[in-house]
């Protein structure tokens, strides 16, 4: 597990200092996937590289399975780097060798015998299905083969923890899936703890257990993914959850509810988990003789948990409709009224 | 009377094994230097800002004194080092002297050129400093370090000539001996075309090497 107590980094720059981090305190367990996520210059890839001690804490200290890393000599320091497997953005393979030969070089750091490392290396190229572009260079190959190149090499040590730096952020979409893809697998089948930044939410969405949101060198918000996104708090965790979950209604149907509606009542509904399933809002129009109008929804998936989100119009009798939401309510279905649409 | 087809040869090959054990000798002071320069550097593998000021301050010294005037200024050392100051043995020693700052200034262009990330990766794999600089920096570079020297070797055969100017022999003294003292335009015609020739096949051959070891 990965701890990070009252970390902070400060650098000087002339006579100014820039706080990157400003006390950081986060709590990786093993074998989960952490995402910790933020705009640009909000700390995050200082923070990821306080780990493997590429940049060291100004104050505080970091902790691997307990081991405040800060006290090791330059040699330990280099071992406990071989526990820690670390892919980049730009991927950083060494564009002069080949494939084998990028995939092999920890283990020649290592001086692991010329036929174990040939085995080893075929077996990670396996797993990464790129079993027969051994030979190839990295500027053959396309930039999601490129980030499977570094898994394999970041895995070639069989570390115990993996750090992403916004490993996805420079391919598409498709390409992007994918690659979570093959971190979940890593995850799942060699319970490897991922640490993973980036800035965008679809990623963490896709792939995070827990999420903690980063801005100016503070995490600001933090907890499972599921609560985060289900409840965000904070103004910059509210526009990355909208980012990938857009709950906001669209500025046309806004102005259609001004013109056509006066008396209307417009509330949010937000389902999760076995909720989805049931049938309550056919179910409260019929009971209470109210007329439901859907105005905006979407549902996603969260953790492999169902999250709904509504916006709907209640119209009829004032005290039905009272009722309607209090029976809703009763369904522990979260219910709010969306004031600020009706002024 | 005119110069032999024997007395150009001979020049050649003063001039080729000048260039040669200069380069050679440059290429042993140079190469570690260049490979300081780079690694003492702020933020880089081996950061120390007192060696790498001491450096740059050596460096930059030599390569501020023209070759003409090194050549007569470390006399007294050249001395020291051949036991004479006169001859193509002589020559060499200025020639180091040139060359090796060059050559160090021209390694860490080339080692300054390797993406960061690159030495990122490889710290972050638990790299030494020495793993570094031999298996990561010097290969990612070494194209480049190829057509780096290869400057360093037609800048050689230039300084080569010019230590003709003191009795060094090679295609540079016959030139200046015959080709300019004794107004035979033929003599001067010859040794320049020979150096042309010389600078483009060492060239060609650079980049042709350049290219070769681009993958390895």
């Amino acid at each position: 597990m990965i701890q990070f107590e009252g970390v902070a980094k400060t650098y000087h720059s002339g006579n100014q200092e820039i706080h990157a981090l400003n006390g950081i305190d986060l709590a990786v367990e093993t074998g989960e996937i952490y995402g910790v996520i933020g705009f640009s210059g909000a700390g995050k890839s200082s923070l990821i590289r306080t780990v493997n001690l590429l940049e060291r804490p100004s104050k505080g200290r970091v902790l691997i399975h307990g081991k405040d890393i800060s006290t090791l000599s330059s040699k330990e320091i280099r071992t406990i780097r071989k526990d820690i497997g670390m892919i980049f953005q730009h991927f950083n393979l060494l564009n002069s060798k080949t494939v084998f030969h990028n995939v092999a070089m920890p283990l020649l750091l290592a001086k692991t015998p010329k036929e174990d490392v040939k085995k080893q290396v075929k077996d990670l190229l396996d797993f990464v299905g790129l079993a027969d572009q051994a030979q190839k260079y990295p500027d053959q190959l396309s930039g999601g083969q490129k980030q499977r190149i570094g898994i394999a090499r970041a895995l070639a040590t069989n570390p115990s923890v993996l750090l992403c730096d916004e490993a996805t952020s420079a391919l598409d979409p498709q390409t992007t899936k994918s690659i979570l893809d093959l971190l979940k697998k890593i995850n799942k089948e060699y319970n490897i703890t991922i640490l993973l930044i980036t800035h965008e939410m679809g990623v963490i969405r896709e792939i995070c257990n827990k999420v903690a949101v980063l801005e100016a060198g503070k995490v600001i918000e933090q907890g499972s993914v599921f609560e985060v996104f289900s409840n965000p708090q904070q103004a910059t965790t509210k526009r990355f959850v909208r980012s990938v979950m857009n709950d906001e209604l669209p500025e046309s149907l806004l102005a259609q509810i001004y013109d056509t509606h006066s008396d209307q009542a417009i509330y949010r509904l937000q389902f999760t988990g076995n909720s989805v399933g049931t049938p309550i809002m056919s179910q409260v129009s019929r009971d209470f003789n109210v007329n439901l109008n859907v105005l905006f929804g979407n549902i996603t998936e969260l953790q492999g948990v169902p999250y709904g989100n509504l916006i709907v119009e209640f119209s009829g009798e004032l005290n039905k409709v009272e009722r309607a939401i209090t029976s809703i309510r009763d369904n522990n279905i979260h219910i709010e009224e969306v004031t600020h649409y009706v002024s | 009377m005119s110069v032999n087809y024997d007395q150009i040869l001979e020049a050649l090959w003063e001039t080729i094994y000048m260039t040669g054990a200069a380069f050679g000798f440059s290429l042993l002071i140079g190469f570690p230097l260049g490979i300081f320069l780079v690694v003492t550097r702020k933020g880089h593998l081996l950061e120390n800002e007192s060696v790498s000021s001491a450096l740059n301050m050596i460096i930059n010294i030599f390569r501020s004194i023209p070759f003409i005037i090194l050549m007569v200024a470390i006399i007294p050392l050249t001395r020291l080092i051949v036991g004479t100051s006169i001859g193509t043995a002589a020559a060499i020693v200025p020639l180091v002297f040139y060359a090796g700052p060059y050559i160090a200034r021209l390694i860490e262009n080339s080692l300054l050129e390797v993406d960061k990330g690159v030495i990122e990766a490889a710290q972050a794999m638990g790299a030494s400093p020495a793993q570094i600089i031999f298996r990561f920096l010097i290969p990612e570079a070494l194209s480049s370090l190829v057509l780096a020297l290869t400057i360093a070797v037609v800048g050689l055969i230039g300084a080569s000539a010019m230590a003709g100017a003191i009795g060094g022999g090679g295609l540079g003294d016959l030139a200046i001996t015959y080709g300019y003292q004794r107004f035979d335009t033929f003599i001067m015609f010859i040794t320049v075309a020979i150096l042309v020739v010389l600078v483009q096949g060492v060239q060609s051959f650079g980049n042709i090497l350049s290219r070769r070891v681009r993958r390895s």
